[in-house]
């Protein structure tokens, strides 16, 4: 083969080789968020007031939250449909505790009316320490719940999808049943807070939500555990086989998510001033895509807590902008749609070039 | 080995080009729409809303949308898709993009009052529409039918038609959302009814619905199964009547006023399917919200807040609402938004 046929080859893989660096990089959609971001800016210069960036990081918090516990799920090649019920029922639990009233007419069917709840509220209400431990309470219901569904894959061998889903609707049901499909108001303001106060000038949920990305760094980057989850969604015969406690491991995966699913709870309850029995009932395209719009594969072994936030990021900017371009209501769940599907073949594409380039 | 990559390098050609095909358009298309999205100032006034699943809130939404266009305003929209917090993020996002006004069907009174703060704290003049908020912590332009008048006096006219049978009868609500003030409304004007006349009425029994017709229509199953000996029937929303025409009609109850099975029945409203069952004689009567007017008490006091430069109206207006009945159907229907619809579609 003379050289000069070589060249062109030579030019090609070059090209391909900047695409596939482009394609593989995690961060590729950082910038296109911020070129997006910029782009709208030029049209609607409203989009960087503080106001308006106020708002985007007070949406960014939660998301984040409820999306790093999916993270985990997925990192292990699961799914956890079950997360809005678990931010549902939480949300429902820590608000009966700590609320100051309750309205007979509406509560006295509920069957905690009586023995747990009255007129005067839940049995914390007014009590030192009540928003303490109501979020603890919502905290370690979250997680039992994700304990469960752990178990139940782990353990039984049952489809994720399935034992998520039925948690969903099981969950879902007893956070409707529990305050008869009611919202539950008069919390405490140090609750409120959570979801939308201030410390100082530094919101409360941006240092909830550093926390928990610390946290969360720490188990998957500088822990054995992060390891193993890696390892177990890469290949779990392998990981088995390795002496990687491979049961233990995916129901730790669970549990983090439904943890994670009651952080978010605290503060989208705060945001919203009350318990919602159907909170976050619409968020599940959004907590999935955000993740797979970050990078985080559908097919495990893959996921850190720096993508999921990018993907966050990426899909409030997105709702946020186009909320700005009043597009139809429709129009907008199309593009958001759309939006997925790419990220998903993405993600597709990433596995064929990270294989080809192996190879 | 040559032609191997040569293979491999080829599709992932392809692959190049459809990914800078995908990135391409990514950039390209939100710069299409935010041209299409473009207006010129003028006063600009957010209507954010929850699902439009009854004719009730399609009627309204028509009535706000229209009028306010017409006032040459400019109307942004908003659907939450039943999400208190979408909706709440979308006031968020509306008051930053600088409207003078923003309107809500809530999706419920509690997210109402949150909603509601938040346009408070922004200076940001607030109306709530049918669904009024269930405290008045927030200031707010609040149109509402007045539920329980509205509702007694349906079944003030059916207890009427009770007394003429000459015995007890047999009563049954259909109960819509109680976290809705409207439906704890519309329950208290049916039992001032029950109360009055305990002569009349045996226990009433209680069907809850959740404004949810799925719900409404396995509840009311199993309540007929188990009390098959109702006789007086009162829907707290008309939407539900296509619900209790497929319980009752396999039942032999789905008759007639004047058969002798007829079950006595009424709801709250005023929506075409309503207008034609009255017409028709299957049912006794409906109470009606008159949307218009609650639509229009609405734009007129946010404009005339947004004129004026008050930033926190604060005033509540009843909808005193009448009722349309088998009786009175020649003399009021042409009052009533159902039947205009009805009208509109040539029956």
């Amino acid at each position: 083969m003379a050289i000069s046929d070589q060249a062109p080859r030579i030019e090609e893989r070059a090209h391909v080789s900047v695409m596939s660096r482009i394609i593989l990089s995690q961060y590729s959609i950082l910038g296109l968020t911020v070129v997006y971001f910029v782009v709208c800016w030029l049209f609607f210069p409203r989009i960087l007031s503080i106001r308006n960036i106020d708002n985007i990081f007070s949406n960014v918090w939660p998301l984040l939250a409820v999306a790093i516990g999916q993270m985990f799920v997925l990192i292990v090649a699961g799914i956890d449909l079950s997360q809005t019920s678990i931010m549902a029922l939480t949300s429902v639990i820590g608000s009966l505790l700590i609320t100051n009233k309750l309205d007979p007419n509406l509560f006295a069917k509920s069957p905690f009316w009586g023995w747990l709840i009255s007129a005067s509220g839940g049995p914390l209400a007014h009590q030192p320490g009540a928003v303490l431990i109501a979020v603890l309470v919502m905290l370690i219901v979250g997680t039992i719940v994700g304990i469960l569904n752990g178990v139940s894959v782990a353990l039984f061998r049952m489809p994720p999808f399935m034992v998520t889903l039925v948690s969903m609707i099981l969950f879902s049901a007893l956070a409707i049943f529990l305050p008869k499909s009611q919202n539950i108001m008069n919390l405490p303001q140090s609750f409120n807070d959570l979801g939308e106060g201030r410390l100082w000038i530094i919101p409360i949920p941006l240092i909830i939500g550093i926390l928990l990305i610390g946290l969360v760094y720490i188990i998957l980057q500088r822990t054995l555990v992060g390891r193993w989850l890696y390892g177990i969604g890469h290949n779990p015969k392998a990981a088995r086989i390795s002496g990687v406690p491979v049961r233990s491991v995916i129901v730790f995966a669970y549990a983090m998510s439904g943890f994670c699913a009651a952080i978010a709870a605290i503060m989208y309850s705060g945001q919203l001033e009350m318990g919602r029995p159907t909170l976050g009932a619409t968020l599940l395209l959004d907590i999935v895509g955000a993740n797979i719009i970050g990078g985080v594969s559908l097919f495990g072994g893959r996921g850190r807590v720096g993508w999921a936030f990018i993907g966050v990021f990426f899909f409030i900017i997105l709702a946020n902008t186009l909320n700005f371009m009043n597009l139809s209501v429709y129009l907008i769940d199309v593009i958001k749609g759309a939006i997925i599907l790419g990220a998903t073949f993405l993600d597709v594409a990433r596995r064929r070039l990270a294989a080809h380039q192996m190879a | 080995m040559g032609c191997d990559r040569f293979e491999g390098i080829g599709g992932l050609r392809k692959m190049k080009r459809i990914m800078s095909v995908m990135l391409a358009v990514f950039i390209i298309l939100p710069v299409a729409a935010f041209a299409a999205g473009q207006k010129e100032h003028q006063i600009t006034i957010a209507f954010l809303y929850q699902d439009l699943e009854t004719q009730f809130w399609v009627a309204g939404h028509q009535a706000i949308v229209d009028t306010l266009k017409k006032d040459g305003v400019n109307v942004i929209e908003k659907n939450a898709h039943d999400s208190a917090d979408t909706q709440l993020q979308q006031a968020k996002d509306v008051i930053t993009q600088g409207v003078d006004g923003i309107i809500i069907i809530p999706q419920d009174g509690e997210s109402a009052v949150t909603i509601g703060k938040v346009a408070n704290a922004a200076n940001i003049p607030f109306a709530v529409f049918n669904r009024p908020p269930s405290n008045h912590d927030a200031k707010a332009i609040v149109a509402v039918a007045d539920n329980r008048t509205i509702a007694r006096g349906i079944v003030e006219y059916m207890a009427e038609q009770a007394k003429k049978l000459g015995h007890k009868v047999n009563p049954l609500i259909m109960v819509g959302n109680l976290g809705d003030p409207n439906a704890v409304e519309r329950k208290q004007g049916f039992y001032d009814v029950i109360d009055k006349y305990p002569e009349l009425f045996n226990k009433p029994v209680e069907v809850p619905t959740q404004w949810n017709a799925n719900v409404a229509l396995q509840n009311l199953q199993s309540a007929m199964q188990a009390h098959p000996n109702i006789d007086f029937l009162f829907t707290s929303s008309d939407f539900m009547w296509p619900q209790i025409k497929q319980v009752l009609d396999p039942l032999g109850k789905w008759k007639k006023i004047g058969d002798p099975n007829h079950v006595i029945t009424g709801g709250l409203d005023g929506d075409v399917g309503a207008c034609q069952l009255i017409k028709d004689g299957y049912i006794d009567g409906t109470g009606v919200q008159d949307v218009y007017a609650e639509a229009k008490m609405i734009m007129d006091a946010m404009l005339a807040s947004i004129k004026a430069g008050d930033k926190t109206p604060d005033k509540w207006m009843l909808d005193p609402g009448f009722d349309l009945t088998h009786d009175n159907y020649a003399q009021r229907s042409n009052d009533m938004w159902g039947c205009i619809l009805l009208a509109a579609k040539g029956n």
